[in-house]
């Protein structure tokens, strides 16, 4: 009888580690943030009595015109570095997937950008589209152009970001679908020939179709680190000039550990949280639907 | 069920096996209680005069700390300050074990630090968070130690004040730094300035004009702007000379009776706000990006607002023969001639935490750091302004001001030095200044109405709306 219930259990006892550890770090900081978020508590009221606000920090986020900025700045953010970051990967992985010599080294390269932390691609970008003495400047002023304002330009700036963002996240667009496309079976291509097809046919009908699996993963994933990007901003521009490149992640940041209002950063995460779901949710459906 | 049998049961399945195993267990059991009373015979005896001798070793006490960059100040700070206090207490051994911090993350960092409730004893705060962290109770209250030190009368009046939030002495402030105006003395010459000209806001819009046409396409910008995160420090002290406020008391405060209340949207602020506005007209470009003086000292500019640490990019050989390359005005342009300048102090307060668990022993550390023969030498080897008039105005200010080029010139400054307020609000309420001053550089809105939507936003952080 015991021994049965021991067998019952063990599955249970073998998960136990990983729920552990989910629950530690996943889901209690989730349901800490949600009852910050219904508090008031700033740093400098966090030693004392934590007051019950409701949904106060959040009609102040939907009222506070910065927020909504913000978000206007992560639309663009977010579809400027989805769209350029699967379209360069995409391309790049299926040009390294032919038989080119040296293709496997060239795969190695691409994948350093990934590896340098965003700290560090965000100073290496700073320098390089400081407005009076980057070297992109200096290069445009060698060609006889006016220099651009890359960071200090409110219309330009995103870009600048996107730019930046897109140099540091497309390796692993190219490193996920190369990935996808060794899946794929070579003889479906060498059919597809035979009956006809040309290279482009088979990328539409064949490789296009087989990659979808892949492709959807790599979007719901660019798009949420996207989101939740924010070191590269803060080290760039630290959100300026005139907010335009504050992000909601860059946004939530500061309500909570420059400006110390922590409810409010907390309120601003969990509507993060939920845009994040809304737009995963929304790749699958479209997948499906597909 | 025996109890055998019970056991059995969780180990394994088949009887010889449990049989064995529950030998097995049973045998080790045996082996480790021997093993273990042979351990506390051995050790048994040793106790008592481990303890004795244990009792009339010198109490241990390990000091914790977390201060700003940059370290080796506090090397030389700390290994003096230490030397002194062992000398003090023969009866213990005390170690100081401190961190240091960059300056953007330390705030957070102590911040973080208090809020979890962990031991720290010593703390170095930038003048402008001793509000948030006092109004957090973070900070234990001095008040009554700093009436028995006697030394308060010590300090510069400002500098003194600095340390009171709400009539309450939280924090020492131990060094400071004002920012006056450097140019390269060659550059100006070549371009046919009058260093004088620099003293005046006309004067400077046109000297800045004159080296434009001087140094075009020679990677050399006149004149510095700031444009980054820190632009409201060096819009204040034109608002200060005209006699503006950031913030003033106001009553009527719904929660709090009265209140700061913002100021800076006054006509002096809106004067201030225009001369920056001029300088961009002018051709002046804000720079976002602050090297804190390195761009000066790279010959990047000819001119430069900045604080009293831009030596420190000099090395430390030429800080002798300095003034013969680089000129320094100490004041900022002023409206016309004759008018009073005025200036922004920033440095480093002392502290001790709340959560402190060697108060007494923290602030006799902290007095030991701030004594003059201490502090003195590393303000010398570092070039900071002392805040106390015995080093400031006393013997070591000879010594400091053969060290230290213009030395004398930067001392003079700090009458006319302001600091910003120390309230838990502030940053805030500098955010929503440097957001005013971002429009007007770019051209979005004209001085006025920037500053009016800013105070705006300033006044519902105070918790006026």
């Amino acid at each position: 009888m015991l021994q049965l219930r021991t067998q019952k259990l063990q599955p249970y006892l073998l998960l136990l580690p990983a729920l552990s550890i989910l629950i530690a770090f996943l889901l209690f900081p989730l349901i800490w943030n949600i009852y910050l978020s219904v508090h008031d508590v700033s740093l400098t009221t966090i030693l004392g009595g934590w007051k019950y606000v409701g949904i106060k920090n959040f009609s102040n986020l939907l009222y506070d015109p910065d927020f909504h900025k913000s978000l206007q700045v992560s639309l663009v953010f977010v579809g400027g570095s989805v769209a350029i970051q699967f379209f360069v990967g995409m391309v790049l992985a299926v040009v390294l997937n032919q038989e080119i010599r040296g293709s496997n080294t060239l795969r190695a390269l691409f994948i350093i950008p990934w590896t340098v932390s965003a700290v560090i691609t965000g100073f290496s970008f700073k320098f390089i589209f400081n407005d009076s003495f980057g070297v992109l400047n200096y290069g445009l002023g060698q060609m006889g152009l006016n220099p651009v304002a890359w960071l200090s330009d409110p219309g330009t700036v995103v870009w600048t970001l996107v730019i930046a963002n897109m140099w540091h996240g497309t390796p692993f667009t190219v490193i996920f679908l190369t990935a996808g496309l060794f899946s794929i079976n070579p003889l479906v291509y060498e059919a597809a020939r035979i009956d006809g097809a040309t290279k482009i046919k088979s990328f539409f009908y064949i490789t296009l179709p087989l990659l979808r699996p892949f492709i959807l993963i790599n979007l719901i994933l660019i798009t949420m680190w996207s989101v939740n990007f924010f070191d590269l901003i803060l080290v760039m521009t630290n959100g300026g000039p005139l907010f335009s490149s504050t992000t909601s992640s860059l946004y939530m940041y500061r309500q909570a550990f420059e400006f110390g209002l922590l409810s409010k950063g907390a309120a601003a995460g969990f509507i993060m949280i939920g845009i994040n779901l809304i737009l995963a949710f929304s790749y699958v459906r479209l997948f499906r639907r597909q | 069920m025996s109890k055998s049998n019970s056991f059995r049961d969780y180990s394994f399945t088949e009887g010889s096996a449990g049989n064995m195993s529950y030998g097995y267990f049973s045998m080790n059991f045996k082996l480790i209680l021997i093993l273990g009373l042979i351990l506390v015979i051995l050790i048994a005896p040793s106790l008592t005069p481990f303890t004795i001798a244990q009792a009339q070793q010198p109490r241990q006490v390990t000091l914790t700390a977390i201060v700003a960059e940059p370290k080796d100040r506090w090397d030389t700070l700390f290994a003096d300050a230490l030397a002194k206090l062992r000398e003090r207490h023969p009866d213990m051994t005390i170690n100081i074990d401190y961190r240091v911090l960059p300056y953007a993350d330390t705030r957070k960092q102590i911040l973080t630090a208090m809020a979890g409730r962990t031991p720290i004893d010593l703390i170095s705060v930038d003048q402008i968070w001793l509000g948030e962290f006092a109004q957090g109770k973070f900070l234990s209250d001095l008040s009554n130690l700093v009436q028995s030190w006697n030394r308060s009368s010590d300090w510069f009046k400002t500098n003194w004040d600095g340390g009171i939030y709400n009539g309450k002495v939280y924090g020492i402030w131990a060094w400071t730094d004002v920012r006056s105006m450097w140019y390269w003395k060659d550059l100006l010459n070549q371009s046919g300035v009058n260093p004088d000209s620099l003293k005046t806001w006309n004067g400077y819009i046109q000297a800045a004009k004159k080296m434009e046409n001087s140094f075009k396409d020679k990677g050399i910008q006149p004149i510095h702007l700031v444009g980054a995160s820190h632009s409201p420090d060096m819009w204040y002290p034109y608002l200060w000379m005209l006699g503006g406020k950031i913030v003033e008391q106001k009553s009527g405060h719904p929660q709090k009776g009265t209140y700061w209340f913002p100021a800076y949207n006054s006509t002096e602020g809106v004067k201030a706000l225009e001369f920056l506005r001029d300088q961009v007209r002018a051709g002046i470009k804000p720079q976002i990006t602050h090297f804190w003086g390195q761009e000066f000292a790279d010959k990047k500019f000819a001119v430069m607002l900045e604080g009293s640490w831009l030596l420190g990019h000099f090395p430390r050989s030429e800080w002798k023969n300095l003034d013969k390359n680089v000129g320094m005005i100490p004041m900022f342009p002023v409206p016309k001639e004759g008018d009073a300048s005025a200036t922004m102090m920033g440095g480093w307060m002392l502290a001790i935490p709340e959560t402190s668990s060697n108060k007494a022993l923290s602030w006799e550390l902290l007095t030991i750091m701030v004594q003059p023969d201490v502090l003195a030498p590393m303000l010398e080897k570092y070039g900071y302004l002392p805040t106390q008039k015995p080093i400031a105005e006393g013997t070591y200010s000879t010594q400091l001001n053969s060290t230290i080029p213009y030395y004398e010139q930067l001392i003079s400054m700090l009458s006319m030095g302001h600091s910003r307020p120390s309230i838990a609000e502030y940053p805030q309420i500098a955010d929503n200044i440097r957001q005013a001053i971002d429009e007007v550089y770019l051209g979005v809105k004209e001085p006025k109405q920037a500053l009016d939507d800013a105070a705006k936003k300033s006044a519902q952080v105070l918790g006026w709306s």
